[in-house]
Formats: C-alpha cells, sequence, structure tokens
C-alpha cells in the first residue's frame, strides 16, 4: 500500500535522531515519547475517544488480537467467534481452547455476512469474550459489529472487534460500534509502516498484560503498572515506525475517512461492475460497494488464482494476493477452499485509469484461457 | 523554612504518557511550565516531570483536575536543593 507524503521522512528522521522513548529526560527521549503521544492522540481523534491512553501500541494486528483474547480469556470460559475471522483471531482462540475455553464459531450466511442475531443467540452464561472481524479480508464484506457488540454488551460479555481492514478505510467511531476492545494494523488503510498496531481497550475491561517488563514509569515496583498505556506497553516501543505511523494519521484525519471511503466506493463500482461483464470471471462478496471495503475477490474459471496473479504481475505489472489469505475458514463458507482466489484491493492513491487497464488486462488474461 | 533563590513546583505524574497530556492541557490552560527530567532526589524513575512556579499552583491544580490528570506528587523545591512534599492535590 503506498504511503502518504512524509510518512518516509518522518520514520527516517526518527532513525537519525536515535532517541529512546520515555526512558529519560534528554530532548531527544522527549521527542520521541512525544512522537508516540502525538500519535495516540490522533488515534483517539480518529475513532471519537475521549482518553488517548486506551489505545496502546502493538506490533500489527496479530500481537494486538493475542493479548486481547489471551488477556481476557480464563479457563472455563466461553468464547463466540465466526466463519470469516483470519487466524490471528482463530489461531489464538484454539489455543485457548487447549487451556480450557470453549468456543463456538457462528457461520456467515450467504452473501458472506454473519447475522447479528445468530451471533446472539450463541452467547452462553459463561460467554466472556465476543470475536468478531468488522470486514473480512476475503470478501471484504462488512459484518453488523455495531449490534454484535450491543448484544454482547446487554449479555454481559466483552466485545472484541477486528478491524484489521477496515480502520481507515470505514469512518465509524467507538461510540457507534461499543467494541470493548478494538485491534487494527498500522500498514494497511492507516497508511504506516508495517510494524506498527494497536489495540484500544475501554476503560474498565479487565485485560491481563500478555508481556510484562520495562515501561519507564514505576520502575522501583517489581509489578507490572497497572494504568494505560504503560499497563499494556512493556519494552521499547517502534517510535521509529510509529513516527510514521503519527504522519499518515494526521493526512486521514486532514483528508477524512468519509473522503478516502466515497472515493474508494466509486472505484469498487467500476471495478465490480466492470470484472462482472468479463466472461469466466466470477466474483465474490456483496455487488453493492457501500457494504464492502476496498477490495474484491474472485476467480477465473478454470485457472488456478496463483497463475492469475503471476499473469497479472508478470505481463501487466499489476500486483494482487492470490491464495487463502489467511482465513482458511471464509474460503470454506464460500466454497474456494482450499485453492483461494484472487484479491484485487483499490486503496486511496489508485486511480479510475489504473481501475481499467486491470479491467483491460484481466479480460485478456480471462479471454486466452484453455 | 526559607524559600529557595528560584522556587519552583516540580510535579510527579505516574507515566509518560500522563506528563505528555498534563503538558497539552497545561498549555491550553495558559500555565506556564517545562518538561525536565525527574530531579533523582525524588525518585528513582528515568522519566519526565513537569515544572512550574509557585504562582501558577492553583491554576494548574484546576486545569488538570478538571481533566481529572492531577499528579501522582507534588514538591516544591526549598533552600538547599531540597524538595518538600506537598499533600496530595
Ligand atoms: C481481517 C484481518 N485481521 C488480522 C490481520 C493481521 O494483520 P497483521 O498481519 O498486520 O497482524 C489481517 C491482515 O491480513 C486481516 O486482514
Amino acid at each position: 500500500m503506498p504511503k502518504p507524503k512524509g510518512v518516509a521522512e518522518s520514520v527516517a528522521g526518527a532513525i537519525r535522531r536515535a532517541g529512546n522513548p520515555g526512558r529519560s529526560g534528554h530532548a531527544l527521549s522527549i521527542r520521541s515519547a512525544r512522537d508516540l503521544f502525538v500519535a495516540r492522540e490522533r488515534l483517539a481523534a480518529l475513532f471519537g475517544v475521549r482518553d488517548s491512553s486506551r489505545f496502546v501500541f502493538a506490533e500489527n494486528a496479530t500481537e494486538a488480537l493475542n493479548q486481547a483474547i489471551k488477556g481476557i480469556l480464563r479457563p472455563g470460559d466461553h468464547a463466540v467467534t465466526t466463519s470469516l475471522e483470519h487466524n490471528s483471531v482463530m489461531r489464538p482462540l484454539r489455543r485457548m481452547e487447549e487451556g480450557g475455553v470453549s468456543v463456538t464459531v457462528v457461520p456467515a450466511g450467504p452473501g458472506g455476512v454473519v447475522d447479528a442475531g445468530a451471533v446472539a443467540a450463541a452467547i452462553r452464561k459463561n460467554t466472556r469474550l465476543v470475536a468478531v472481524v468488522h470486514a473480512s479480508n476475503v470478501t471484504g464484506a462488512i459484518q453488523p459489529v455495531a449490534k454484535i457488540a450491543r448484544a454482547a454488551r446487554r449479555a454481559g460479555a466483552f466485545t472484541l472487534v477486528d478491524a484489521a481492514q477496515s480502520a481507515g478505510s470505514i469512518p465509524f467511531s467507538l461510540a457507534d460500534i461499543p467494541a470493548d476492545m478494538l485491534a487494527a494494523t498500522g500498514h494497511k488503510a492507516l497508511l504506516g509502516p508495517q510494524g506498527t498496531g494497536f489495540l484500544y481497550v475501554r476503560e474498565g475491561v479487565p485485560l491481563v498484560p500478555l508481556i510484562e517488563g520495562g515501561t519507564g514509569s514505576r520502575s522501583e515496583s517489581d509489578h507490572q503498572p497497572d494504568f494505560f498505556p504503560d499497563a499494556l506497553e512493556s519494552g521499547t516501543q517502534n517510535s521509529v515506525g510509529i513516527a510514521g505511523l503519527a504522519v499518515s494519521l494526521a493526512w486521514l484525519l486532514r483528508r477524512g475517512v468519509e473522503t478516502v471511503r466515497r472515493k474508494e466506493e466509486e472505484l469498487l463500482g467500476d471495478l465490480i461492475s466492470g470484472m462482472e461483464r468479463i466472461p469466466g470471471v466470477t466474483v465474490f462478496g456483496p455487488r453493492d460497494p457501500s457494504r464492502r471495503v476496498s477490495l474484491v475477490s474472485f476467480l477465473v474459471e478454470g485457472m488456478d488464482p496463483g497463475v492469475v496473479g503471476m499473469r497479472l504481475e508478470k505481463t501487466f505489472g499489476i500486483l494482487v494476493r492470490a491464495g487463502l489469505h489467511c482465513s482458511p475458514n471464509s474460503h470454506r463458507t464460500l466454497g474456494t477452499f482450499p485453492e483461494g482466489t484472487v484479491r484485487v484491493s483499490p486503496g486511496p492513491f489508485s486511480t479510475r485509469r489504473e481501475i481499467s487497464g486491470f479491467l483491460a488486462a484481466l479480460r485478456k488474461i480471462a479471454s486466452a484461457r484453455r | 523554612m526559607a524559600r529557595a533563590a528560584h522556587p519552583e513546583v516540580i510535579l510527579i505524574f505516574r507515566g509518560t504518557h500522563q506528563v505528555m497530556s498534563a503538558e497539552k492541557i497545561l498549555k491550553r490552560g495558559g500555565v506556564p511550565m517545562r518538561l525536565i527530567p525527574v530531579p533523582r532526589r525524588l525518585t528513582s524513575d528515568c522519566g519526565l516531570a513537569i515544572r512550574i512556579f509557585p504562582p501558577d499552583k492553583d491554576r494548574a491544580r484546576k486545569v488538570l483536575s478538571r481533566a481529572k490528570l492531577l499528579p501522582r506528587s507534588v514538591h516544591i523545591l526549598r533552600e538547599g536543593e531540597v524538595y518538600e512534599e506537598e499533600p496530595c492535590w
């Protein structure tokens, strides 16, 4: 994903300055601590949260999701999730099963959308966690997470939303979606560097840290601090990457996620209707661009997804992702397991011209098959 | 106790994030302040503190309390580099 101007420069500047955040009082350390603070404040602004200390940084969505899942579930608890989850949710849950947690996987309905009522119906007395993806990384389909979070809250369960695909691409606030925890990665639609991500934790959610260690605070104590963000942020942070993320977040706040979204919906509309007109091409997921994030999974009849991906790159210089996208259950739901699909993802810097170029390339590939 | 030549008030917070938040709130509230390394005498910690001047104490307390961000401890520099802890704000 291309980044806004200034992201790379900010990363380079942070490396050159070489300050370590929150470990001493000299100017470089202050500067580095300020980068973290500013990025946190911008995350809070982007998601409509007043107290930015509730955003803890992570290496990526995977780490944030592991912290959420392993920090909230205890032996004897029950968790509800969906058949659309990424392995970064499914695998930690399966691990917890070995430790005495039971898990219910609610299958998605036709169209790749899980029914909020079905999720609510799976909640039991001992359900502690409902973990659900905001937008599928396979079909792009947006899930009814607000409804699910409200139902879970009424039933006394905590909700974890995997916003890896939606953060920065769908405008939403944590007031609209009353999730207790929300995880995302910095390098996708938040347009930041790889190696950045975050977990939002609503006040009062009793999360046990996955990792304890130095926080630069309460150093006289053997015990992990209980206040945020230090409780969940041990060890030297990726202040260099986060300095870049702070810049991409500023870009998103200036541009407005609504504006990014409007543009991506337009591109998606062109893309989907164009792809549907190509003989031999099957498009998965909702037809209506407003019901999906900016990615389209497809297959070319009689062709291996990997081969389609390779031709797009070798002949046309178009980069796509082919395979299972780390979400085998989603592909089982779609009936595209184990080959997977090809996935094309326009971003905020994609153009209509690039979409027509892609459609022309796909038309050529599809007509040359067999 | 005699007054120091340059009396100052040191605000200690729980963590770096809280110091940065307090800085934002004090600046917004028009309280002159500076980020400083935590004086060694005050704590074994390696982080940051905020320095303000005595006449601004009440205003600082007011804006920080409104933001629910009161310091963990407050120290006044007395003569001879001695800090005296103020009872909790
Ligand atoms: C829905 C979803 N969840 C989680 C992840 C994991 O993100 P990361 O690899 O940055 O940890 C991804 C990334 O592919 C994703 O699409």
